[in-house]
């Protein structure tokens, strides 16, 4: 379950980092013509995940722009501070949602 | 972006001189099972989704026989470009109607080093505006002929 909410976030901030863009986008001469579809897209995603976690995600990513950062070579790809390796294990497992101890941001292991 | 810089976002085991893909969701799947075969991504489902959100904010066929579908996901750590060719081309509501030739995939992390993503697009459909270049990538059949044309040789 934690493994499909998390998932399902990473789609989530997918969708809120392609929004954030979609000014570049059109003056770079593509079609963004589906913006209000791809809002009504991200509502009902949002929906589909427990409300403390849209919630915590929504407060991180007012604070720090970023909410879930990757992990690779046990690197926090948002603060590049190294993750002890203990909970590293934990995180590819994904049995819980851990969190930068730096940054604060929620992690998203790669490897 | 300077094209030399350009180049070093492509890599040869992200390159499709045939595609086998007919239909616009089979190019795109074909195109992201490279970046999954070399473990560039983790989630391949993930990606999918993020594309398949691009594709519903609007077609990422930007005529004159072209596509670049592209997007930032978490589940990448770098920016890498694919591309993939064919000669039937493929239905991809581009903004032309037209049938698409050249296809460009542009994965990107959501912060990425030197914030190099949209410069990167920008890039790419300055080269893909000019009828010689499009030319030329339609008749490439390896990767270092490919790599050339990229960088401007």
């Amino acid at each position: 379950m934690i493994k499909k909410d998390l998932e399902l976030l990473v789609s989530l901030q997918d969708i809120d980092l392609m929004a954030e863009e979609v000014g570049e986008m059109e003056k770079l001469g593509f079609s963004v013509s589906g913006y209000g579809e791809l809002k009504k897209a991200r509502e009902e995603l949002a929906a589909s995940i427990s409300k403390p976690l849209v919630f915590r995600y929504e407060r991180l990513r007012a604070k720090l722009k970023r909410a879930i950062v990757p992990v690779k070579n046990d690197i926090c790809l948002g603060c590049f501070l190294r993750q002890p390796t203990s909970i590293g294990v934990k995180g590819r497992e994904d049995e819980e949602i851990f969190t930068c101890e730096n940054c604060g941001r929620m992690l998203y292991w790669l490897d | 972006m300077h094209r030399t810089e350009l180049a070093k976002f492509f890599k040869e085991n992200l390159f499709i001189a045939n595609l086998k893909a007919r239909r616009k969701d089979a190019a795109i799947a074909e195109l992201l099972d490279l970046f999954v075969a070399e473990k560039y991504i983790r989630n391949r489902d993930i990606v999918l989704e993020m594309l398949h959100q691009r594709e519903t904010l609007g077609s990422t066929g930007i005529g004159k026989g072209v596509a670049i579908p592209h997007g930032r996901t978490t589940a990448a750590s770098e920016v890498l470009i694919a591309f993939g060719k064919t000669e039937t081309g493929i239905e991809f509501d581009a903004i032309d109607d037209k049938p698409v030739h050249l296809f460009f995939m542009v994965i990107a992390p959501p912060n990425d080093e030197g914030n190099v993503y949209l410069p990167i697009l920008g890039s790419l459909v300055t080269i893909l505006n000019e009828k010689s270049n499009r030319d030329r990538l339609l008749k490439v059949e390896n990767y270092a002929d490919f790599i050339a044309l990229v960088k401007g040789e």
